[in-house]
């Protein structure tokens, strides 16, 4: 199975990721999942998030995701990209591709990797607020 | 023997700082070293039922029997995506 995970300050350029994209004549279903921060954070108006990580762990819990992932399903690739630092409302946070042969395999397999994620990778946000982006005068 | 503590997300806030070192008696474990911190940082306390432990890059257990020069890092429910 084909891997690829980037954790980057870097806003996630969609349209290079789909131009990387490749897959075996075999292949029939591309889930792509893509996590976009929200105006809203436990019910006050934001204007970013701010994402950090504990880098070694999260890349051996991510690896250790991806080789649960591999047992599971027929996957042939995944690739995941999660931002790091200041996002902005309405930038993606998140990017997630899964090819596998169908798309009940493809479906399931983005699901597990998402929920797992939120439950064992070193990743947290804070809000930030419109002001903390404000420069002063 | 001596274990390095990496907090992080708003447990540095808690803590005031990123790192900390704590000398144990040798076969503490993480249950030691966590009421060693409670005292230490009073504010981390409160949190006892919301803290993540890992030990390297591996999630571990109170039971978990520490060893010299472990790296600790302690940090509330991830909340990646």
């Amino acid at each position: 199975m084909k891997r690829e995970l980037v954790l980057t300050t870097s806003r996630i350029d969609e349209a290079t990721l789909l131009e990387q994209r490749t897959m075996s004549r075999g292949m029939g279903a591309v889930v792509c999942f893509v996590g976009v921060v929200r105006v809203d954070e436990a019910g006050q108006a934001i204007a970013a998030l701010e994402y950090e990580t504990f880098q070694p762990m999260a890349q051996h819990q991510f690896a250790r995701l991806f080789d649960e992932l591999e047992k599971r399903w027929p996957v042939e690739s995944v690739r995941l990209v999660h931002r790091l630092g200041v996002v902005p409302v309405n930038e993606p946070s998140l990017w997630v591709e899964i090819i596998a042969p169908h798309r009940g395999e493809a479906f399931a397999a983005c699901q597990f990797l998402i929920d797992e994620m939120k439950r064992v990778v070193p990743i947290w946000k804070k809000p930030v607020a419109y002001t903390s982006l404000t420069t002063p005068q | 023997m001596r274990v390095q503590i990496d907090f992080y997300s708003y447990f540095k806030d808690l803590t005031g700082c990123a790192r900390a070192f704590a000398a144990l008696p040798p076969g503490s474990t993480i249950a030691d070293l966590l009421r060693h911190l409670y005292v230490r940082f009073p504010k981390l306390a409160p949190m006892q039922r919301a803290t993540l432990i890992a030990v390297g890059v591996e999630y571990q257990k109170p039971d978990y029997m520490l060893q010299d020069g472990d790296e600790v890092a302690l940090f509330p429910p991830v909340q990646g995506g």
